[in-house]
């Protein structure tokens, strides 16, 4: 028989091998002992009997298998599950603290990512709602002429219907012509309305994109000269409840459009944004045969089992036979010179999906956005909802050594390792979700403001049960790769070791830990970094030297409807006290307005492909100059009492450059005629102007672009009156000019702005940008400093009686305070060191695409790291001076 | 594994529960030990039961209300008997006669010659 003593040392060695339940552990002694005793029958002494019986039971594993399976038995499952979320809510509460840090900081990733998850997928949607959308192409042309590289996305006016009758791969074609905006104007009403989305195109229109036609029919609408399509919208503005079919529309004060058809609205997802489509046998260009000429926007169709890109290369093929005969024409060379040159074009093939995210033309027909933009928000997000699970890992882990107890006691009153880890998922799944719908309601209450900022009608598929699917995935997702560390390290403690106080953790521990700072750190000052230089950036721009005066300056659109009255008025303007001076001309200095070129050469050489200049020719009257503020810095201004001026330029330094007089009687350049009724260039008559002046270079388009060469000449362009104010009542002003604008043009709509307001406008995406990196960079110094915050307060209370100590052994507290926070500069720095060279790289990318742009000084960086720093310092030092200002008597008295 | 037998583990799998309850029928109360042994015993050594299979059946029978239990301690030993329940008296019948069935079925279709005639 076995004795007692025997006995103990059975249950000492199975508690010893893992055995913790409490019925089976009786269970096992009492079936151990009888073998035990069976074999000492034969003779053994108790300890070679009892490794026998051990041996043959398959020694520890199969031991706690056993145990495991009676633990795991289904109908304990239920009550294990609701016992973990039980616990799960009474720690979370317990701690509230930490739990309002974790919830806050994962709820704001969330927020941000959810965010950026539904502009991202706006964006990535533009366009693929079309039937075929597949086989619908858009043409874009990429080059070099003259050493300047180009990238337009219109192409000749011949160019569809040449592809549709000699290339039998294409379906389809249709053409688009913007002309700017119109007044329009129902024949029945007083007031006409400015409208934008107007466009000329095709009779192909509708069988080529799939806009609904809800009136008329879409097969004979746009067929003949007039006539017009017109959007819901438009109809019910300009129409009421009435059919529009067969009525008319007033364009621009002259011509009458007859409405064929009715059209749903274009869906905010489209790049083509239009409400009227007037039939393109309206437009004089549109029989243009002229293959050099590029003003019309051409989409087409494949033919279905076309392989676009062998297309693409007969397409090119196709284009160069077009273009060869018209360079013999106009400049005398054939194909081999002028790719001798280094001249070339290609034709692409845009994918109409594609028309959305890829396209960056200086002119293009609808609004476009931008891949890169896209793929930072992506990574933004990515690195905020990371920040935000770091956050969690690392207080959680920080916060083992008071869970450490914890774990202890629960393993030594029966809990396995696989129940410490599922209760440790079951918190972090609760707190991710809690943080979800937290995140999920910050995004209901900032995305109208969002919206705004990003200029976009998104919102919330509410009615979508895979977004919510997937929202709650993520949830569970997220929860589990958070909680996934801390539940295995915590649940991996020896129960012996963490209630005798020992943790053997500090070491590697602290290690991950603090790299999980210096990553948020990282993350956190690339971002100041970039936020500082783009606002540097924007300054820049404002402060520029633009070689004009871009203050104060009133642009009065459409003024060219007021017709004859049109000198009455400006002459009537100048005549107010606030008004310096006016002029008429529809090119301003900004983005956004006419624009036109010509190749002009000097006088007297024959012209060829590296004597002449692409300038800009812009339509002004004589007193231009004085209105944009800009400078003369030779000749003199045009005189609109001499005749011969009308045949007399003024130039910009630029291009006088680029022509190279050697003296002032040489200044006279000259270009092809150009026949106002066929629309065609005359290849044999040349035209030669006078240069009077020179001006000095202004920048007329983005800073991304150099200045070309450019000239102004008299002419005739009034869509635009100019008016130079000095004044301080803008208010009055204004209300002065409308009145004068109602005298002469009743009825018309008095459309103006500002050209800083414009100029502005130009940088739109640029402040937009900022503002976006600021505020992604405003949270992850947020979420960082939540974590650097609970960090802060639990090594603090860790260290308590180290303090005590040190103080009453005569420590003052400001040793105290710079001894907590060191560890953590030291983090700091190294997060410095290591985002440095990152954001100048992305930045010297970033600013490669301006010609203009600043310098990437130390400046900028030491800024940011020192912002990073006070921030960073100002979290930790709260709690080290509250521990160091803590009463040792306080802290020592227990134990 | 859940028995260590000479037969193929598939074909008694599903009659372990069965087993158990015919031997507390038979015999009142046991305690686990005694089961292995005895199953040993009748089997004449071609069956011996597995403490992994044995004592996770035991406690499923008995939170299932088939058996209930008393210990009876000796000095720092405790020792578990089952015993069956009302239900468990019942079932024990049912679960017989289901096997029978089974076995004559599988006689048939298989075409055996039972060992018995």
């Amino acid at each position: 028989m076995l004795t007692e003593e025997h006995i103990n040392y059975i249950i000492k060695d199975i508690t010893y091998r893992g055995i913790v339940d409490e019925e089976l552990g009786d269970e096992l002694v009492d079936h151990i002992s009888v073998l035990v005793e069976e074999k000492m029958k034969t003779g053994l002494r108790f300890i070679e009997a009892y490794d026998k019986t051990i041996g043959a039971f398959g020694r520890d594993d199969k031991m706690l298998e056993l145990q495991n399976e009676l633990t795991n038995q289904p109908n304990n499952t239920y009550v294990m599950i609701g016992n973990y979320f039980k616990v799960a809510f009474r720690n979370l509460t317990k701690h509230k603290f930490y739990s309002a840090i974790n919830i806050a900081g994962l709820a704001i990733g969330v927020a941000c990512t959810l965010l950026i998850y539904l502009y991202v997928s706006n964006e990535m949607n533009y366009d693929r709602f079309h039937k075929d959308g597949d086989r619908i192409f858009r043409i874009v042309r990429h080059g070099s002429l003259n050493g300047l590289e180009f990238d337009h996305a219109v192409s000749p006016a011949t160019m569809a219907f040449s592809m549709v009758a000699e290339l039998p791969e294409v379906e389809q074609a249709v053409r688009f012509r913007r002309n700017g905006s119109y007044l329009v104007k129902n024949p029945d009403s007083d007031e006409s309305t400015k409208e934008n989305g107007v466009v000329f195109t095709d009779s192909t229109f509708f069988e080529i994109f799939s806009f609904e036609v809800i009136d008329g029919s879409a097969d004979a609408s746009l067929t003949r000269p007039k006539t017009l399509a017109i959007s819901q919208s438009a109809a019910k503005k300009y129409f009421k409840s009435v059919s529009p079919i067969g009525k008319t529309l007033i364009m621009d004060g002259k011509d009458e459009y007859e409405v064929t058809a009715v059209f749903e609205d274009m869906p905010a997802n489209s790049h083509l944004q239009f409400d009227f489509l007037l039939s393109m046998s309206s437009y004089e260009g549109a029989n243009n045969q002229v293959w050099l000429s590029n003003n019309f926007y051409t989409y087409f169709k494949l033919r279905e089992d076309v392989n676009p890109k062998e297309f693409t290369a007969k397409l090119n093929d196709f284009y160069y036979g077009k273009i060869e005969p018209e360079l013999q024409r106009f400049a005398g060379v054939g194909l081999e010179e002028f790719r001798a040159v280094g001249n070339h074009i290609e034709l692409e093939a845009q994918l109409l999906a594609d028309v959305y995210l890829t396209s960056n033309f200086t002119f293009d027909i609808g609004k476009t956005g931008n891949e890169q933009t896209v793929y930072l928000f992506i990574a933004i997000a990515l690195f905020i909802l990371g920040l935000a699970c770091i956050n969690f890992m690392n207080l959680s882990t920080a916060r083992s050594a008071t869970r450490a107890k914890e774990v202890g006691v629960r393993k030594a009153l029966g809990s396995y390792r696989s129940h410490l880890v599922r209760q440790f998922l079951t918190e972090s799944i609760i707190i991710s979700l809690a943080a979800f719908i937290l995140g999920f309601v910050l995004v209901v209450m900032v995305l109208p403001g969002f919206n705004l900022l990003a200029e976009r009608t998104l919102a919330i598929p509410v009615s979508d049960i895979s977004f919510a699917a997937i929202l709650l995935m993520s949830a569970i997702i997220i929860g589990v790769i958070a909680g996934f560390y801390p539940a295995f390290f915590l649940s991996s403690f020896k129960p012996v070791n963490t209630l005798k106080g020992k943790l053997g953790m500090k070491g590697n521990n602290s290690f991950l830990r603090s790299s999980l700072v210096v990553f948020q750190f990282f993350v956190s000052i690339v971002l100041i970094i970039g936020t500082i230089a783009i606002q540097k950036q924007l300054d820049f721009i404002q402060n520029k030297k633009l070689g004009f005066n871009k203050e104060q300056v009133l642009l009065i659109h459409d003024a060219y409807m007021l017709t004859d009255s049109r000198e009455a008025f400006k002459e009537e303007l100048s005549g107010l006290n606030q008004v310096i001076s006016a002029s008429y001309s529809g090119f301003i200095p900004v983005n956004g307005y006419n624009r036109s070129d010509n190749m002009y050469w000097k006088k007297g050489v024959s012209p060829g492909e590296t004597n002449s200049a692409s300038t800009q020719t812009w339509a002004v009257d004589d007193e231009y100059i004085e209105t944009m503020g800009m400078e003369l810095v030779e000749g003199r201004n045009f005189d609109k009492n001499l005749a011969s001026d009308s045949m007399a330029v003024i130039i910009n330094e630029e291009a006088l450059r680029k022509f190279e007089f050697e003296n002032k009687d040489e200044w006279y350049i000259q270009t092809f005629a150009y026949d106002q009724k066929t629309g065609t260039v005359l290849s044999d008559v040349y035209e030669t102007y006078h240069v009077i002046g020179v001006v000095k270079d202004f920048h007329f388009e983005s800073l991304k672009q150099n200045i070309s060469p450019l000239m102004l000449k008299q002419g005739n362009s009034t869509s635009v009156l100019s008016v130079r104010l000095s004044t301080d009542d803008y208010k009055n002003t204004i209300e002065q000019v409308e009145e004068t604008w109602k005298k002469f043009g009743p009825g018309l709509p008095f459309n103006y702005n500002f050209m800083d307001d414009q100029f502005n406008k130009m940088y739109r995406s640029e402040v937009r940008l900022g503002t976006v990196f600021g505020v992604f960079a405003a949270l992850a110094i947020i979420i960082g400093c939540l974590g650097l915050f609970a960090l802060a307060t639990f090594m603090a209370e860790q260290r308590i009686k180290e303090i005590g100590i040190r103080k009453v052994l005569g420590a003052n507290v400001k040793g105290l305070v710079l001894m907590l926070t060191k560890d953590f500069s030291k983090l700091i720095i190294l997060a410095f060191v290591l985002a440095a060279p990152l954001s100048f790289w992305l930045l010297s990318i970033w600013l490669n695409d301006y010609t203009y742009r600043i310098d990437l000084s130390w400046d900028l960086f030491a800024i940011a790291g020192l912002v990073a720093f006070i921030i960073a310092w100002a979290t930790v030092s709260y709690q080290s001076v509250r521990a160091a200002l803590s009463n040792p008597v306080e802290s020592l008295k227990s134990e | 594994m859940y028995l260590r037998i000479m037969h193929s583990p598939e074909l008694l799998k599903g009659t372990l529960q069965t087993i158990i309850l015919k031997l507390l029928a038979d015999n009142g109360k046991m305690y686990g030990y005694e089961i292995t042994q005895r199953v040993k015993e009748l089997s004449n050594g071609s069956l011996v039961l597995t403490e992994g299979a044995l004592y996770p059946t035991l406690h499923k029978l008995e939170s299932e209300g088939l058996l209930t239990n008393e210990k009876i301690a000796v000095g720092k030993r405790v020792r578990k008997y089952y015993l069956l329940t009302e239900i468990g008296t019942s079932t024990v019948l049912k679960k017989i006669e289901d096997f029978e069935a089974f076995i004559s079925t599988m006689f048939n279709v298989l075409q055996l010659t039972p060992l018995r005639t």
